[in-house]
């Protein structure tokens, strides 16, 4: 192991043992893994088929049966639950994801590359950037139709020009620093440059950003298919069990309940988390903890 | 002058303002005794008979325009009596003679109804395009007497005419100088109005206004003002109802049970066989659905007892068609009475339709979508892919309309529901050739239907007429393009000071509400 390796070793070391020393930060890994975890071992551990019907048994309240109570057409609430942990994370982390690769790369050739195409950049991102996120949204589902890969086409459509600003704007800080002026002086190609030492120093950041937008991603995902316009039934979607509790409010108020709860408590995870993470990636926070 | 503003004069000054506010009557919090306060799903989109859709657009005229007779409560039988024809009378089978009532007066001053007006409103959407012409399939022509009197002649004996086409949709008198002078036709601004309440004002999907007609010489309605709020949510409009926001209101069929655990403190629900009629519509000529194997293969795996129970709370029973049993012409029983979903995979075995995908298109409201993800399950069970269309009200009735494109050509599946009228014939009629890219979504075409649809026009026999119905919707079913869903409950929740009025096709007639 190189000593190069050992002091990043030491600095992911020192990161999770910050986020772990921090309530709010420990908070949200904790409620994102326990998600994460529900998405993953969905199969295993929803005791129901979330999309089986039972219409005798409707609207049942939580019960040693039904932990959670049972919807419109008796379907298990608390497996629909974690069934819907996989589709709003499996959304969320894959249109985040390649809105976050999108950004990264368009950012860093921005950032780096020729005048004329950082401006051209420049413009496609703050054109996206200027439509506004529900209407642009509302149109391109009408274009496309609703459905899990129009959603994740939006999100990534709406999400990437504020990554790529983010990481264009930390690529032309760091391209006049002294450290890159040097590699380029003993002779280091761009693909080197690009892909050792700026992308290293501009992730931190854009990480910190994408766990920011996962919660907004979820909930935006929620309300697209609480108006039909996301993912299509019976998928069990957060969103679509609360619109479907809302048609019962009155009747079955457990349900909209239920369905709310993983909804907040995911938001405020990622957003507990992100926050962690921002302050122990924060540079000057990074000298107040490990200092 | 120097202008100050502390927060004692900041409160009086509200206050008095507040209170002036409410002094005002249009700003009053509630508007019981002269206000009448209903709840509608959606905004109008046309008021010249011509081209009525539904709902908001059938009860505005209802209001501002007359039409000779007029029907009252569906609870008490729909029964008929004149309304701007002072008499009616069959002259013999074919004639029809009428008078008109003194005192009928356009506005604008266009002077009087007339019997020419009659004339022009009837003649003019007679053997037209309009989704109304079937009112009028057997009118000749009217004859103008005089200014008040005319005879209707009908091109061969027909009695339900008085119940089919005068009453409403096409039956609604429009004034002949005042259309012209707009072109011919309108849509959402009445060029002369002349029943019991004009219109005031339309905040588009909000509200609409409606004042007593001060030179209307009839029978007085008994508010001065109607208030039509626009609110398509039905959880939503509950809310407002239990707030006081509305005198009337339709409620989903849930509501129902909680509604008689415990009722909001002064109101009342109806709950009624309504003659609303639900079907999913199987396209015959989409791609997938040219076989009839794979039709026969949807019917028998339709779970029917799943729907009435998830959707309506077992309030209803299984329709057998689209004539309502409260006619005493609806058949016994569906040919496919029992889910078959053996049957159903081995049709579509041999059909070579293994794995099908089809679209299913439903409204977004939550019966429509329960409806659909129980047809969805259920279709499942037999191999068939269903993927639901939500579609809100304006595509989707776009979505089998001829002149939208050739869409309608190849649309699947469709969840669909029609109000209903009084003769069986208003409800049958939507299924003939005539109505392929209108109404009639499913492209039915069957001869032998057409023939017993024009006998039973004519045919006077009851029992010869159940016949030719019960045959007709048998047909209907050995096509293999409809599924009968159900008679939908009618509820609704009103001021329990309130005697609402229902007509035949599930909307409320505000000129016949009042108050107890």
């Amino acid at each position: 192991m190189s000593c190069a390796d050992e002091t990043s070793l030491g600095a992911r070391r020192g990161i999770g043992r910050a986020l772990l020393a921090d309530p709010m930060g420990l908070a949200g890994l904790v409620i994102v893994v326990l998600f994460l975890s529900m998405a993953v071992f969905a199969p295993w551990i929803a005791p129901y088929d979330p999309i089986a019907l039972d219409v005798k048994a409707k609207f049942q309240t939580p019960s040693a049966a039904h932990w959670a109570g049972t919807d419109h057409l008796g379907r298990d609430l608390l497996s629909r639950i974690i069934w819907g942990a996989r589709l709003a994370l499996g959304i969320a982390i894959t249109s985040v994801g390649i809105a976050g690769g999108l950004g990264l790369i368009l950012g860093l050739v921005a950032g780096y590359g020729p005048r004329w195409l950082d401006g051209l950049l420049v413009l496609v991102f703050d054109s996206m950037s200027s439509l506004p996120m529900i209407f642009f949204a509302l149109a391109v589902i009408t274009v496309l139709g609703p459905g899990t890969a129009t959603l994740i086409l939006v999100i990534v459509l709406v999400s990437f020009p504020a990554y790529a600003r983010l990481i264009r704007t930390q690529t032309l800080a760091l391209a006049g620093a002294d450290f890159i002026l040097a590699e380029r002086v003993m002779g280091a190609g761009t693909a080197r440059i690009l892909l050792r030492h700026l992308l290293p120093n501009v992730t931190g950041p854009l990480v910190i950003l994408l766990c920011m937008d996962i919660p907004v991603v979820i909930m935006l995902e929620a309300g697209l298919s609480y108006l039909n316009l996301g993912v299509k039934p019976p998928a069990p979607s957060w969103g679509n069990m609360l619109s479907e509790g809302y048609n019962a409010l009155r009747q079955a108020p457990h349900v909209v309940v239920v369905a709310g709860i993983p909804l907040v408590l995911a938001t405020l995870g990622f957003t507990f988390l992100g926050e962690g993470l921002r302050d122990v990636l924060d540079p000057r926070g990074a000298g107040r903890r490990w200092g | 002058m120097q202008w100050t503003t502390d927060r004692r004069g900041f409160l009086t000054a509200a206050g008095a303002g507040f209170a002036a506010a409410a002094a005002l009557p249009r700003f009053a919090w509630t508007a019981e005794g002269d206000t009448l306060r209903l709840r509608v799903t959606a905004d109008f989109q046309v008021l010249d008979p011509f081209g009525i859709i539904g709902e908001l657009d059938d009860i505005i005229p209802r209001c501002t325009n007359v039409t000779l007779v007029r029907l009252g409560d569906m609870r008490e039988g729909n029964p008929l009596r004149n309304w701007a024809a002072e008499t009616l009378e069959w002259i013999d089978g074919t004639r029809l003679a009428f008078t008109l009532r003194e005192g009928l007066n356009w506005t604008g001053d266009y002077g009087p109804v007339t019997a020419a007006d009659v004339k022009f409103s009837f003649e003019r959407i007679a053997g037209s395009d309009s989704a109304w012409a079937y009112q009028f399939e057997k009118l000749k022509e009217v004859e103008v007497i005089d200014d008040r009197n005319g005879i209707i002649h009908l091109t061969e004996p027909f009695a339900p005419f008085t119940v089919i086409a005068l009453p409403y949709y096409g039956g609604h008198i429009v004034c002949q100088k005042a259309v012209e002078a707009a072109g011919g036709s309108y849509t959402t601004d009445i060029p002369a109005q002349c029943g019991p309440y004009l219109m005031e004002a339309w905040e588009q999907n909000q509200k609409v206004t409606l004042v007593a007609n001060p030179d209307w010489t009839g029978e007085k309605p008994s508010f001065a003002r109607v208030e039509f709020y626009i609110v398509t949510d039905d959880q939503a409009a509950q809310l407002a109802f239990e707030a006081d926001a509305f005198d009337f209101t339709r409620v989903n069929v849930g509501a129902a049970a909680q509604f008689k655990g415990a009722m909001p403190e002064g109101a009342a629900l109806i709950e009624a066989a309504s003659t609303r009629y639900a079907w999913l519509t199987i396209n015959m000529n989409a791609e997938p659905l040219k076989d009839i194997r794979v039709r026969q293969a949807i019917q028998y795996a339709y779970d029917g007892e799943a729907v009435l129970a998830g959707a309506y709370d077992g309030l209803v029973q299984r329709s057998t068609g689209v004539v309502p049993p409260s006619s005493g012409y609806a058949r016994a029983a569906n040919l496919i009475a029992t889910r078959d979903v053996e049957k159903a995979r081995a049709l579509l075995a041999e059909a070579g339709a293994e794995g099908i995908e089809l679209n299913l298109y439903a409204l977004t409201d939550g019966t429509s979508q329960t409806i659909a993800q129980i047809v969805q399950a259920s279709l499942a069970e037999a191999g068939i892919t269903v993927n639901i269309q939500p579609t809100e009200d304006a595509a989707y009735w776009a979505l089998g309309d001829k002149t939208a494109g050739e869409g309608y050509k190849s649309i699947e599946l469709v969840l669909m529901n029609f109000a209903g009228g009084i003769d069986p014939t208003e409800n049958l009629v939507w299924f003939r050739p005539d109505q392929i890219g209108v109404y009639n979504w499913s492209f039915f075409d069957n001869a032998e239907y057409e023939s017993l649809y024009q006998a039973s026009m004519t045919e006077q026999d009851s029992d010869k007429r159940r016949a030719m119905f019960n045959r007709m919707e048998d047909l209907m079913e050995e096509s293999g393009a409809f599924i009968f869903i159900c008679f939908e409950p009618y509820l609704a929740l009103h001021d329990a000071t309130l005697v609402p009025v229902i007509l035949a096709d599930g909307h409320p007639d505000p000129v016949s509400f009042r108050l107890t």
